[in-house]
């Protein structure tokens, strides 16, 4: 028997769940598995690094990759070991440590680094083939080393940097308006960092926002006390040396002069796949590894990727053909899991064909095509943070009086109330959900978001989903509290109107009205209630209740 | 005139305290139609002397015109005939024995219920594995509490409802009521959620706005809303804020469980905007939730079959339990986890040997040990008492099937009704040889019955019940019952003998629960301690009360029920191919209750002040969804998928997520919602998916078809 040798390279969240649905296969001997981790800690939830930065929560909270358990169904972990490069023609992956790892399948889960912009003071390097040549593997897998007081927002070592500061409680200057980038702002400032966000767009989210919803999220970071900085495109940076002779970020430089002082930069300028080991290798590499819609490389069959580091596109002739490719990774952890979860079953019931043909090297049929991995619906974008609430997806530009004679069904709602920071726009193609904007309404953004994720079709009255957020909201029908027909007494199930009938036959008192009607003779917590009905009811001229 | 008698409702787990007195009607027999007690309620720590609709017009049942009052049994015309006891009983036990010799033991089933007195369920227990030697017994709890059982047990090692007086609640600050509607099916209760509807604490999780919901209406509490399925992930969200925000019992954690290094690890992954996009539920209301259960100041979670009922119900009561344990509350004075048992004797009814795989004590029916001590009370050889049996959703399939059962017992279960896939569940009884029903009424199931046996009422009966506290309590007998009827006891010893069963069937309730304490002495729900004289003392019994001991009120203090004395805490997911997703043109369907009515309804439909207030199910929709299928309120409608039809009016409510659809299930015939619930179960408790399946809707014109 012939176990299908796979090697698994990156244990992010992506890696780790892939690891984990493969587990069952690891277990029956199927599937021989080896993970290069490239870092020296276990998979831990990206998504949380923001507040871990903050000190909202501990490294402990954010591990998702149960290491334990996969070593002891018999996959080998490779934690603080780097792969260096693959040779194809051999099957292996080399590996920082000298090793040389024989494979079947496999699977490249790399993620994506932090981009450091062009800016005057801070150098950084080229990953193109040529450079990656030239320098070799001291390239791979390594991220630009920055200045004191510059950095991104990307690993553990880059959160401490920023605890930090927002421990001693600095001021924090945020490149870029993206969302990683507002949460951190936020975070920090709510931990009581003084922080300023400069970035070159119109508005914050300028990927995710129409121009309503921007403004009013512009306006409720300025209220939490966060400076923005908008039309700013940052140009320079420049230094200041310590008493202790450290050279360290001094100012922000931006295009139009501007000169921002802090003690500390976040790049958040958005990420780049993480790709130089498919480069050197001579795998198709787009913004992310070239992969078809079953995540198999478009240039070695036995070679796959997930997650941030996987570029998705159909091969067609006339693409193939092209310089640059259309689509990019979402870098989002849902799609990221969806095709690890695929690609994981998909090998799985590889690795079972080739035992069930017992001998059979059927490793090398590698042509046998599984179907396309799900195609992936664009995802939905939310701000986590304490006070503020986004939520978008979608292309949300469109305007409710416009007329696009290409979307014939397209619909547009909108409400907008700056001063209360709320925002909402809602766009449907034939009724469904295609793309909405939440800013402030959290109970609406969330029916939203379930309404997009499932497809659902929107409530004619699309007001119905605005009324969650109201401060009075109460669906019920009979909210007036005298209504006839509002229930009382819940144990014997006595309504208003039934008291005021037992009050009118003469039973005057709570007591009275509990022995013929039986209201009050249960939990009794609705004495008081019966009270009220009976005085009202003794009043000769009883406000009219609004349904009577 | 005979003198008044203590007892408790004959509805549900809450057992509200009643005294009965004997009103003239009850002497004269003949008296039609007038109650022979009337029914006041009694000062007791769970009612405060209160009762509920159903609780006072319980009497009307005694002597409802339709009320049995001889065996019936179908003649060759098809038609059922009244007939002596002899008859009934001599029939009954030539064709059991005939089934049994032809096709064997395991050829004939019992089908018990959570309303049987504890002897009752104790006895027809013994029963099953003694007079009839089989191992198909299996009962209507497992369509309510088996999850929250299998849940309890797994992470405590012992499933007792309450862990702790019903009172305790009363000082809380904050409650989280998970998937129950107390406010309609036990609406005594809330008056013990008045403290923290007082602290702004009360919190309700319902994808309806229930009676219950508007308890935390004014600034008493919250409710939250998700999506009908998705009460799974609403809890790992919650654990993961608790973890993430370090709002973790971290002392608790390390001195009394284990498993958190798993359990962390498992949640890492369901932070609040990704639950926000599973649950429809906002990520800052989790947050404010969590931050809330975390204060420290007095917090308990239940959970109800709202969030049990599910394919994946022992898992999300297992993530529930998770989420109070890391919050340090069971055994913690002034906090705690439990879960609300529903039947009226829905606790004691899960401990004495009505479960397909346990003996009396709850005792494990595959324990040697269990088993030896069993065979000792009952003076038989181990070796005779059969192996573990099936549960009831695959014992209902097995019926009239090769190899499967071919006479069924049904006692305290109106399985037409209750089960899912109702249509399913007929056709399966049509299939068996012999179907014999112990019943106060022609329900739906006896109407269907080769026998029907007439049985005494709650005021005509002695016995005890064991409440939703894991109290155990006395039902006393007020009046003398109808000439016709006998006591399930008595039936079933006059069958074992008939079945030349040697084994002891005594009739004297008494005597049983004598018999009972002696088999669950030493086992996990033990009872030896208790006898009936100190229970009509009124002495607070408690389980485990080993002979010797005062009980247990409070269950947890030092340590849990495992070997080691520490909880487990169990790492649980999602699995998205659980239940399918509605499509387009489809809604939810959720099923539940309503005030008025008890279970099948067999019982609380023949109440005319119940059925006048409530005399025919509902369906409750949005108006948005309404309006979006051309129905109006009161509109007859079609609620269908491919299990069945149910034909019912529509009633347009806001109080419902427009994706859902809600119908109580006390219904039978056309208008039984278990016509469209579906038989899969949950692989751990055997539990049907009641809540969550896809349905269409339509509008139906008069000639009832689709419009």
């Amino acid at each position: 028997m012939s176990a299908l040798r796979i090697v698994l390279i990156g244990y992010g969240p992506v890696g780790a769940r892939f690891v984990e649905e493969l587990l069952p296969s690891v277990r029956n001997g199927s599937v021989e598995l080896t993970v290069v981790a490239g870092e020296n800690v276990e998979a831990y939830n990206r998504v949380l690094v923001a507040e871990y930065a903050v000190g909202n929560t501990d490294l402990d909270a954010m591990l998702v990759g149960d290491r334990e358990t996969a070593e002891e169904a018999g996959a080998r972990v490779l934690l603080g070991v780097a792969a260096t490069s693959i040779d194809r023609a051999a099957k292996v992956v080399r590996l920082g440590s000298g090793e040389e790892l024989p494979y079947d399948r496999l699977v490249l889960a790399t993620g994506s680094r932090a981009n450091v912009p062009t800016l005057d003071g801070v150098e950084r390097h080229r990953r193109d083939l040529a450079s990656l040549e030239k320098y070799g593997s001291s390239l791979v897998a390594r991220d630009d080393d920055l200045p004191e007081g510059i950095t991104a927002l990307r690993d553990l070592a880059d959160a401490e940097r920023v605890l930090e500061a927002v421990r001693d409680r600095r001021r924090i200057i945020v490149l870029g308006a993206g969302v990683l980038g507002l949460e951190l702002a936020l975070a920090a400032a709510h931990a009581g960092a003084q922080v300023c966000v400069v970035h070159h767009g119109p508005h914050p989210m300028p990927r995710n926002l129409d121009r309503g919803g921007g403004q009013v999220l512009r306006a409720a970071l300025r209220r939490t006390g966060i400076t923005v900085i908008a039309h700013s495109r940052a140009e320079a940076v420049a230094y200041r040396t310590d008493d202790d002779g450290t050279r360290r970020f001094d100012m922000l430089v931006t295009a139009d002069g501007k000169q921002l002082r802090g003690d500390l930069l976040v790049l958040s300028c958005g990420v780049s796949p993480r790709t130089e080991l498919a480069t050197l290798a001579g795998l198709r590499t787009g913004v992310g590894v070239v992969v078809h819609p079953d995540l198999r490389s478009w240039t070695d069959p036995s070679i796959f990727a997930i997650g941030d580091c996987a570029q998705v596109v159909e091969r067609t002739e006339e693409l193939a053909g092209q310089r640059v490719l259309p689509g990019a990774p979402s870098g989002l952890i849902g799609p990221g899991w969806r095709q690890a979860d695929w690609l994981a079953g998909a090998l799985t019931a590889e690795a079972e064909l080739i035992v069930a043909a017992d001998g059979d090297d059927g490793a090398g049929s590698s042509d046998r095509s599984p179907a396309a991995a799900p195609a992936e619906r664009e995802s939905i974008v939310m701000l986590k943070a304490e006070h503020i609430d986004v939520v978008a997806v979608g292309d949300v530009t469109a305007d409710p009086w416009d007329d696009d004679a290409l979307y014939p069904r397209r619909r547009v709602s909108q409400w907008a109330d700056p001063e209360h920071l709320r925002y909402v726009k809602m766009v449907t193609d034939d009724g469904a959900l295609t793309g909405f904007v939440s800013v402030g309404m959290p109970r609406t953004a969330a029916e939203l978001t379930l309404l997009f994720e499932r497809r659902g079709e929107l409530p004619a009255d699309r007001s119905l989903l605005l009324r969650f957020d109201g401060p009075d909201y109460d669906p019920a029908a009979d909210a007036d509290a005298f209504a006839p027909t509002t229930t009382v007494c819940w144990c014997n199930g006595v309504t208003v109107g039934r008291i005021e009938e037992s009050a009118a036959c003469g039973n005057t008192t709570v007591e009275c009205v509990g022995r013929d009607t039986r209201a009050g003779t249960g939990c009794g917590g609705c004495k008081g209630r019966i009270a009220e009905v009976l005085s009202r009811a003794a009043e000769p001229d009883g406000t009219p209740t609004l349904t009577a | 005139m005979s003198r008044p008698a203590d007892s408790h409702c004959p509805y549900c787990a809450l057992q509200c305290a009643m005294t009965l007195t004997p009103t003239d009607a009850a002497a004269d027999a003949a008296a039609p139609a007038v109650a022979p007690v009337t029914v006041a309620g009694r000062d007791f720590p769970t009612n405060r002397g209160g009762l509920c609709k159903k609780g006072w017009t319980s009497a009307e049942l005694l002597r409802a015109p339709s009320r049995l009052g001889a065996p019936l049994v179908r003649g060759a015309d098809g038609a059922f005939h009244e007939t002596s006891w002899d008859e009934a009983l001599d029939l009954v036990a030539a064709s059991l024995r005939g089934i049994r010799s032809a096709h064997g033991a395991d050829a004939v089933g019992v089908f018990g219920g959570g309303g049987l007195t504890n002897e009752k369920a104790y006895l027809l227990g013994k029963f099953a594995r003694l007079a009839l030697g089989t191992s198909r017994i299996d009962y209507n709890g497992r369509y309510c509490m088996s999850s929250a059982a299998a849940a309890g047990n797994r992470a405590f090692g012992v499933d007792r409802g309450l862990p702790f007086p019903l009172e305790d609640l009363d000082g809380a600050s904050t409650i989280l009521l998970l998937g129950t509607n107390v406010a309609e099916t036990m609406p005594p209760f809330i008056g013990h959620l008045a403290g923290a509807q007082a602290a702004g604490g009360l919190v309700v999780v319902d994808p309806r706005r229930t009676a219950t919901v508007r308890l935390t209406d004014d600034g008493r509490g919250l409710h939250v809303q998700p999506a009908p399925g998705t009460d799974l992930a609403l809890l790992l969200g919650l654990i993961h804020v608790v973890i993430a925000e370090r709002l973790v019992d971290d002392e608790y954690v390390a001195a009394r469980t284990v498993g958190f290094d798993r359990l962390r690890r498992s949640v890492a992954s369901w932070w609040p905007e990704r639950v926000q996009s599973v649950t429809g539920v906002a990520a800052w209301t989790l947050r404010r939730l969590a931050r809330r259960l975390a204060s420290g100041e007095g917090t308990y979670i239940l959970t109800g079959r709202g969030v049990e009922q599910h394919v994946d119900g022992t898992d999300t009561a297992t993530a529930a339990i998770n989420l109070a344990l890391l919050l340090g509350l069971p055994g913690r004075a002034g906090s705690g986890y439990g879960t609300l048992t529903g039947q009226g004797n829905g606790q004691g009814g899960r401990e004495h040997g009505q479960k397909c795989d346990q003996l009396p004590g709850y005792r494990k029916i595959v324990d040697p040990e269990a088993r030896a001590h069993v065979a000792r009370v009952w003076g038989v050889d181990p070796d005779v008492i059969p192996g573990p049996g099936v549960p009831a959703v695959e014992l209902l399939q097995s019926l009239g099937q090769p190899g499967g059962v071919r006479a069924l017992m049904v006692h305290g279960s109106n399985l037409v009704v209750s089960s899912p896939n109702v249509d399913a569940v007929r056709a399966s009884i049509e299939r068996l040889d012999l179907l014999v029903v112990c019943d106060f009424f022609l329900s739906e199931t006896a109407a269907i019955a080769d026998v029907v046996l007439p049985i005494t009422q709650w005021a005509e009966e002695e016995g005890t019940m064991t409440s939703l506290e894991g109290r155990v309590i006395r039902r006393r007998r007020a009046i003398t019952p109808p000439a016709g009827v006998r006591d399930e006891l008595w039936i079933l010893a006059e069958l074992a003998r008939r079945l030349e069963c040697t084994a002891a069937f005594d009739t004297d309730p008494e005597q049983v629960f004598e018999e009972l304490r002696l088999a669950s002495e030493g086992g996990i729900a033990d009872y030896s301690g208790i006898d009936y004289a100190m229970l009509d003392r009124g002495e607070a019994a408690f389980w485990p009360y080993p002979r010797g001991s005062s009980g247990t009120p409070r269950l947890f203090i030092e340590r849990f029920a495992h070997p080691d004395g520490l909880a487990r805490l169990i790492p649980v997911s999602v699995r998205e191919s659980a239940r399918p997703r509605p499509a387009d043109d489809e809604v939810t369907l959720v099923t539940g209750r309503l005030l008025e009515h008890y279970q099948s309804g067999a019982q609380t439909r023949r109440v005319p002040e119940l059925l006048d207030a409530q005399p025919e199910a509902l369906a409750s929709m949005h108006p948005a969804t309404a309006d979006r299928l051309g129905i109006a309120d009161g509109d007859e409608i079609g609620v269908a998928n491919h299990r069945g039809t149910v034909r019912v009016r529509a009633r347009l409510t806001p109080d419902i997520r427009p994706d859902a659809v809600f119908i109580p299930f006390h219904y039978g015939d056309e208008q039984a919602a278990n016509l469209l619930t579906s038989d899969a179960v949950d692989p751990i408790s055997s539990m049907p998916e009641f809540k969550t399946n896809v349905v269409r809707v339509t509008r139906l014109t008069e000639a009832g078809v689709p419009a």
